[in-house]
Formats: C-alpha cells, structure tokens, sequence
C-alpha cells in the first residue's frame, strides 16, 4: 500500500477511461484508455474523422459511449441521472469551441454571470479578474455582435474557466486562427488553467501544437 | 437571471415579439370592449328600466316608445290626450303615473315638461341648489347639464325646437333655471325639467298634432307661437306617462287596460330593453367570435415566434446545455417568454380597451347624453388577464419541448 502510494500506483486520477467505444452506421471506433492527473495537460490530435470531437463529447458527458464507460473523480459519468449531469458539467467542466457560441440578447458580462448562474457560483470579482486579465475589461458590458471573433474565442476561453472547473475540453480552438492568434490562445488557455489548477484537454488535428504538449495521443496511431 | 435571460430575448427579437403582443393586445382590447360596452349598456338600461314599469303613450313602436320617453334617446311615437289617461292615477295599482311632454332641447339635453314627481318619484332625486320650478318656464336641471353647459341658478335660456336637430329657436320664451338637481347617476341627470304648462305655452299648437310630427322645418315656416288659449286646455295632449305599480298584480292588468284603448299603448321598459339587448347580443357575440379568432392568431403567433426563436438559438440553447443549464432550466425561460408576450400583450390590450372605450364614452355623452367610461372594471377582465397569461404560457410549452428534446452533441457538431 505505502510502495503504491509512493509510486503514485493508488493516486486518484481525474480522469479515468475504460475501452470508449462509438459507432457511426457500420463504423466502430475504439479510443484509448486515458488517465489524467489533476492539473494536467493533454493534446488529443487525429485526423478528420477519426472522432477527437465524439471523444470530447464523451469526456465531457455531452454524449453516451457505445461501451465503456468515463470516471471523472472516480464518478461514473454516464451513471448520473440526466439532471445531475448537467448540474456536474457545469461545475467541474468547462468547454472551448471552435465556433464560440454565446447567448447574443446578454452582453459580455451577463453570458460570464449566466455561466456561473447555472452552477450557483455568481461571483463577479472571479469575472472581472479574468476580463482584465486577458486585457478585455473594457468590453464587459457590449454586445455579443459587435466582437471580433478573436475576442469572442478570448470570451469562450473566460467562460470555460469562470467556475473554476477541475477540467477544461477545447475543441479545435485554434483550427480557424493565423499563427498568432493560434499560439496567444493556446498560451491563454495553458496559463490561465495552470493558475487555476485546472487540468486541459485539448482536441485538435492542428499540427502547430504538436510542440506545445509533452501529453499527446494520437488518434490515428488507433 | 432567468427572468432577464427570457426578457432580453424578447427584447432582442422586437419584431416577432412585437408581431405576438399585437395580434395578443388586439384581441383582448376587442373582447374587453365588448365586456365594457355590454356591461355599462345592460346596468344603464336596466337601471333606468326598472324606475318605471309601464310607459303609456301613443300607438306605435313600443321600444321606440321606451327609448324616447325614458332614455331620451328616440322619438315619440306621437302624442296622447291628457284626459285619456287621467284614469291611471285613480287606478289602486298605480303609485305613480307622471305625465310628460317633450319637444324641445336646449344643446341636445331634452327639455322635460312634466310635474315635481318626476324628479321626486321616479327618479328619486334631490334639489342641490335653488327650488322646485312653481311658474311656466321654470326649469330645473340635471347634475350634468349643470356642470356641462356651465348653467347656474338665474341663467336663461331659449329652448330649440326639436330633439336632436334644432329646427328654430323659441326666441320668444326664455327659460329661467331656479333650481340643479343633485347627482344621481341617472338619465335624469342629463335632462331640463319643466312644467307641463311650459311646453304648452310655448307650443300652443304643436300639441294638438303631437310634438314630435314638427320634426321638419318646413312645417314649422308658419309656425307661430301663440299663448295657450283656452279652448286648448280641455284637449291638453302630452307625450306620456310613466307608470309605477303598487301592487305586482298591475303587471297583470293595467297594461290590458292601456292596450284595449284605441289611442294608447303601454310598453313595459324591463320587456323592451331585455329584447333589445336580446337584439344586440348576436352582434356582440360575432365581436366576440371575431376576438377569439385574432386571439387563436396570436397564440399561434407565439408558438411559431418561439419555434422560430428555438431555430435560431439551437447553438445558444446547446451551449447552455453545454454550461451545466439543465433542461428544466432552459423549459423554464422559454415558458417565461411565453409568460412575458402573454402579460404584456394582456396588460396592453386592457389598457387600449379602457382607453378606447373612455374615448368612445366621451363620443356618447357628447352624441347621446349617454354616461359611459372607460373607468368601469369588470371581473371578468382579471380572469381575462390571467387566461392570457397562462395560454401564453402553454403556447411557449411547444417550443419548449422542442428546446428540451435538443441533441447538444449533433447540434455543435453540425456547426463546430
């Protein structure tokens, strides 16, 4: 027990996954097992087709594996009641799209506090603190529409993270951005989730973050 | 946060929304004007009907009858002989039996020749300034004349000949008011009272032939307004009387008794009224049909507004999903916005029906002397209010499902 706990053997993982399977028509998908510490960071990267998003989507208790099944916290996503679900996604799971979507009748900062709203963590310091962070402060009360999309995608990454979640999932985050802005947000992303020990999922098939993560899986080597 | 979420995407759509809340608006102002309408028509008619059980006059029309002689707003049928009707007041039935004359207006208020009962009998009212009129042209007045026309005690006026249309003055007879009449809430309200002997002083030969036949100016070119002399006075014809009972079993008399003369008729005010409401019922009841139809439009404006709305927030309502809103949550805010188009579009279609019908109340108290408002309030406006509200609701409860039944998964895939 103590040579287990020494060699890290026994120590709680954040996420657990055990033979993720899903099937599209007549196509079958196997996934890797995956174990993440808390606080850590992984790259998932693959081609078109090879299913990062329905990984995603499963890691993040937005869809049901064929088999296998999740452990977040040594939790059996899938075992939750659909509510309870939902209710732990919002509190411990944040999500960054490639597309960010917010609702377009709040302004900036009515989208930040209906993120916290529904985990019943309203905390507008928290907010305000990640909005001059990342030096939009000044965009706190506009529209939605009126944004560029930079500053949407630099938005979708503060709500990801304004109820301090344990995890974040980022889809593509970067796919649709030039050299710059690819690298100013997965820098964004990897500094803000390791100041708030949030551990970072990233799922991509661009290649210009192959050098940023030591944690990679490849989906194509599956 | 749930109730700014549902206002703001209300707000943010104002056309569609906007669409919704008019046709919503429009039709609860149509129902609640008709509500209003009906409501002051039938307690005005009623209230006046029930002062009197039986109107005698000539042979005619009987609710033409009822309507000139006790809501002043028709005209006679012609007129009667005094002495034919003196029978009534001896009558054991009768209480009262209170003859009129009218003929003349002065600014559309008709001008009443009758005798104190009037006021004091039938319409129960009280003098609030001054006396009884005791001398030909005298006149007491109503409350609303009073205050209308700016009339005090001492003022004289000439009486038009006629009743909604003045065919000549009567410059030669000048009526004095020696005494208003207190508020009652009643026809009496609007009128000029005078004595008999007034309207047969100033129209000395029109009574022979029934006021109301000198309605066109032509029959009046060579009218000449000689005092009453005194071959008149045995053949004194008046417009009416209005009966009250003493006894119910009058109901099952007098109105034979009336009815067997050659020269009168009684109408029985409850009977007319009760079938002229009758009468206007089906209309009433086709802008009810009319109302409910413009009611069915909105609700199934809202749903397709909502449904439309859900089309267009498909990625809005995932990433909510996405954000831990559970579905209970999302169902919730999209009732609210039901909740809201329903309550604004219920609370603005009272407003617009009470502000129509003040607008239309000023209309009649101005065309018909009519008292009317848009103040009046009806329980049935509340339940009106809160059907609304709960409809609106039910009709968001489609799109509702819609939003509930959203797959998170499939919808960001097809966009992200």
């Amino acid at each position: 027990m103590l040579l287990a706990y020494i060699f890290g053997l026994n120590q709680k993982k954040l996420i657990r996954t055990n033979n993720l399977t899903v099937k599209y028509g007549d196509v079958h998908i196997k996934f890797p097992n995956i174990n993440l510490d808390y606080g850590g960071q992984l790259l998932i990267i693959g081609k078109s087709g090879s299913g990062k998003t329905s990984l995603l989507n499963i890691l993040g208790g937005l869809m049901p594996p064929e088999t296998g099944n999740v452990l977040v916290n040594d939790l059996d996503f899938f075992s939750l009641s659909r509510n309870k679900r939902d209710n732990f996604r919002g509190q411990q799971i944040g999500f960054v799209f490639q597309t960010p979507h917010f609702i377009k009748s709040l302004s900036v900062n009515d989208n930040l506090r209906f993120s916290q709203y529904m985990s019943s963590k309203v905390n507008q310091s928290k907010i305000d603190m990640l909005l001059k962070k990342v030096d939009i402060l000044k965009l706190k009360n506009s529209k939605i529409q009126n944004l560029s999309e930079g500053e949407k995608q630099r938005i979708s990454i503060i709500r990801a993270l304004v109820n301090q979640p344990s995890i974040v999932f980022a889809d593509e985050p970067t796919s649709a951005l030039d050299d710059d802005s690819c690298f100013n947000v997965v820098d964004l992303l990897t500094n803000l989730s390791q100041e708030n020990n949030t551990t970072l999922v990233i799922v991509t098939h661009d290649k210009r973050l192959k050098d940023k993560f030591s944690n990679q899986i490849n989906l194509n080597d599956f | 946060m749930i109730f700014k979420l549902a206002w703001r995407n209300i707000t943010t759509r104002p056309l569609s929304s906007g669409l919704s809340i008019i046709l919503l608006s429009s039709s609860i102002m149509v129902i609640v004007l008709s509500i209003l309408t009906m409501k002051q028509m039938d307690s005005k008619f009623k209230e006046n009907a029930n002062k009197i059980d039986l109107v005698v006059g000539a042979k005619g029309s009987r609710l033409q009858s009822v309507l000139c002689n006790v809501f002043h707003i028709d005209y006679p049928n012609g007129n009667i002989q005094l002495k034919d009707v003196n029978f009534l007041s001896k009558h054991p039935f009768v209480k009262n039996a209170v003859p009129i004359s009218l003929g003349d207006s002065y600014k559309k208020h008709r001008i009443i020749g009758t005798n104190p009962s009037f006021i004091k009998q039938i319409y129960n009212a009280s003098i609030s300034k001054g006396n009884i009129f005791s001398k030909p042209l005298e006149v007491v007045i109503g409350a609303n004349v009073a205050a209308k026309l700016k009339l005090v005690i001492g003022d004289s006026f000439n009486g038009s000949h006629g009743i909604e249309e003045s065919i000549h003055d009567h410059d030669d007879f000048l009526y004095h008011i020696v005494g208003v009449l207190n508020p009652t809430g009643d026809i009496i309200d609007q009128l000029i009272v005078t004595s008999l002997e007034s309207v047969w002083q100033v129209h000395p030969h029109d009574y022979k032939k029934g006021s109301f036949d000198l309605k066109t100016a032509e029959e009046h070119e060579h009218h000449s307004h000689d005092h009453v002399s005194e071959n008149y006075k045995d053949n004194k014809e008046i417009t009416a009387v209005l009966v009250n009972y003493s006894s119910p079993r009058a109901k099952f008399s007098i109105p034979g008794i009336v009815n067997q003369k050659n020269s009168l008729m009684g109408a029985e005010p409850a009977i007319e009224i009760k079938q002229l409401l009758d009468l206007i019922e089906p209309a009433v009841n086709i802008l009810y049909v009319l109302s409910l139809f413009i009611f069915g439009l909105s609700l199934f404006s809202i749903v397709v507004t909502l449904l439309n709305s859900m089309k267009d927030r498909k990625y809005e309502i995932s990433m909510m999903r996405v954000g831990g809103a559970s579905v209970r949550l999302i169902f919730i805010s999209i009732v609210l916005e039901g909740f809201f188009i329903g309550l604004i579009g219920s609370v603005s279609g009272l407003l617009l029906g009470h502000s129509i019908m003040g607008i239309m109340a000023r209309f009649l108290n101005f065309k018909y002397n009519y008292q009317f408002s848009g103040l009046v309030f009806d329980k049935l406006e509340l339940v009106l209010l809160l059907l609304t509200i709960l409809i609106g609701m039910i009709a968001a409860i489609f799109p509702a499902i819609t939003a509930y039944r959203l797959d998170i998964s499939k919808t960001l895939k097809n966009k992200i």
